[in-house]
């Protein structure tokens, strides 16, 4: 498997939902569940097993720190990318220690938002080119 | 959520300070003599003021806690400590917010007038009192302490106020630069017909709507970074860092924004081992400004060309740009809070005048410097200074 063919996408905000969900699109359209939630994020996981997950940091129910714990008790080859809103240096680094894979601002533009996941996915799911 | 905190950060308009009345105001009287205390009360009470009198110095010391008074009639020789040494007590534990001191003392002994003052008192009051004079001394100093203490209160009331602004600024674009960066995406992925081909009359709408809400972004960001810095809250950790790699990831990024325009920038001299002692975010945002802002201004089709200058000491950057470049009478405005020039983007773009305010403070914490001038040849020339770290022997 060279590219994730289910991706988990957590954030409590339809808007970023919909922005990210494009800019993934563009690696082989693949597919979206949506959460919106940690709590749902979690149970999601448990049902589908995504190749990746994006999970915000602040939800209501359960933030995604606590979300990023349980997803890798569950699975300690998760692959997590955070979805910050500031850069908070230190939840970036408890999320890092977690086991989270990397960590991006959601208002990052697209394009630069698309490197870095290709940077992840090339990363995690093999060498093969992961362009847009 | 905001809205309720929002609430709470608007300031209560304050009463202006209005021509002072002194009537209630705290007098306390200090004098073992019981006629001297009933001959000023009787002076003092018709103005309205709270008298309290106590006989002694120890006294005095116990009643001005309780008391608090808002001025001291204080004899200079009683049983006990003496009013000198009372005087050098109380301003020992109050400082500057003790209340004015009144020295009572008999007319001719100008010594004690002398160590009176240097121990801390502000006036003197010659026996046998004259009660017209006496009523003048007081209402000067009851008058002087009333305006210091509006002038505190004051002093904390603004800022007070000015952190809550900075406050109320970072909440605001926080929480507006989120969706403001995803209407511009999602506009950005109508525009390029992700989601189906639009027609160029619906292409030029979204067009708009992508210029307006980009721009809308770069000005909650500056307006963030502002507040940030305003509150003292500019915190930079350096770490050591290929400087080359943050310069060619902004010209990357910032290329993109520059092929919109037919410009592109170029960059020259960079090597791959220079390593800087920096906050490699805020630096990068530097970078971005000068590279943002040379596009910006200069005409379309243009080349903006980036440089290297170092002499082992000290790493600059140079960004030379095609715009008119900044008249020499309004350079000083450059790097100041919400100043713009009469130098205009070439192709409408917005401008807040904070970008470069921010990144001379960004500049500043790096023990860096930024500075302008205009090319020799034409154009502007930026460029920013960092410190090379000592190569150990």
């Amino acid at each position: 498997m060279n590219r994730p063919q289910t991706i988990l996408l957590t954030d409590d905000e339809a808007h970023i939902r919909k922005f990210i969900g494009l800019v993934l699109r563009q690696f082989d359209n693949p597919r979206i569940l949506e959460a919106s939630d940690g709590a749902q994020a979690v149970a999601l996981y448990r049902e589908h097993q995504p190749d990746l997950v994006l999970l915000d940091v602040n939800m209501p129910n359960l933030d995604g720190v606590e979300a990023l714990a349980q997803i890798r008790a569950l699975d300690e080859n998760a692959v997590v990318i955070m979805l910050t809103s500031l850069a908070n240096r230190q939840t970036v680094e408890e999320c890092l220690n977690l086991g989270a894979a990397d960590y991006i601002r959601k208002d990052t533009p697209r394009d630069e938002m698309a490197a870095r996941f290709a940077q992840v996915i090339t990363e995690c799911f093999g060498e093969e080119e992961a362009t847009a | 959520m905001p809205y309720k905190e929002l609430r709470i950060l608007v300031m209560n308009p304050s009463s202006e300070p209005s021509t002072p009345s002194l009537a209630g105001r705290r007098v306390l009287i200090v004098d073992d003599d019981r006629l001297n205390v009933r001959i000023l009360s009787s002076i003092l009470q018709p103005e309205g003021y709270d008298l309290r009198a106590v006989h002694s110095g120890e006294e005095a010391l116990t009643a001005y806690e309780e008391f608090k008074p808002d001025l001291v009639l204080l004899d200079v020789i009683m049983p006990g400590i003496s009013g000198f040494e009372t005087c050098r007590t109380l301003r020992d534990r109050h400082g500057a917010l003790l209340a004015p001191v009144i020295f009572i003392t008999a007319k001719s002994e100008s010594d004690d007038v002398v160590e009176g003052l240097a121990a801390g008192g502000v006036d003197y009051l010659p026996k046998p009192f004259k009660g017209r004079e006496a009523l003048a001394r007081l209402r000067t100093h009851l008058h002087n302490r009333l305006l210091a203490e509006q002038q505190r209160q004051l002093v904390s009331q603004l800022s007070t106020a000015n952190a809550a602004k900075n406050k109320l600024l970072g909440m605001v674009a926080h929480d507006l630069r989120n969706p403001l960066a995803s209407i511009c995406g999602l506009a950005d992925f109508l525009g390029d017909g992700t989601v189906g081909t639009l027609t160029p009359d619906q292409l030029d709408l979204v067009r708009t709507i992508r210029e307006t809400s980009q721009s809308m972004l770069s000005m909650v960001n500056e307006l963030l970074d502002l507040s940030v810095v305003e509150s003292g809250e500019l915190k930079t950790h350096p770490v050591s860092r290929q400087i080359a790699e943050i310069l060619n990831k902004s010209v990357y990024l910032n290329n993109i924004n520059a092929a919109r325009k037919g410009s592109r920038i170029e960059i020259e001299g960079l090597d791959g081992e220079t390593e800087l002692l920096i906050d490699a975010d805020k630096i990068k945002q530097v970078v971005d400004n000068l590279l943002s802002n040379a596009i910006k201004f200069s005409p379309p089709g243009s080349v903006i060309r980036v440089s290297i200058e170092s002499d082992g000491d000290r790493y600059s950057v140079l960004v030379h740009d095609q715009g008119p470049g900044i008249p020499e009478n309004e350079r000083h405005k450059l790097f100041k809070d919400f100043s713009q020039t009469s130098v205009r983007p070439t192709a409408g773009e917005k401008s807040t005048g904070l970008g470069l305010a921010i990144c001379k403070r960004i500049m500043e914490s790096h023990g860096g410097t930024i500075s302008a001038e205009n090319a020799p040849g034409g154009g502007g020339l930026f460029r920013i200074t960092l410190p090379l770290p000592r190569l150990a022997a």
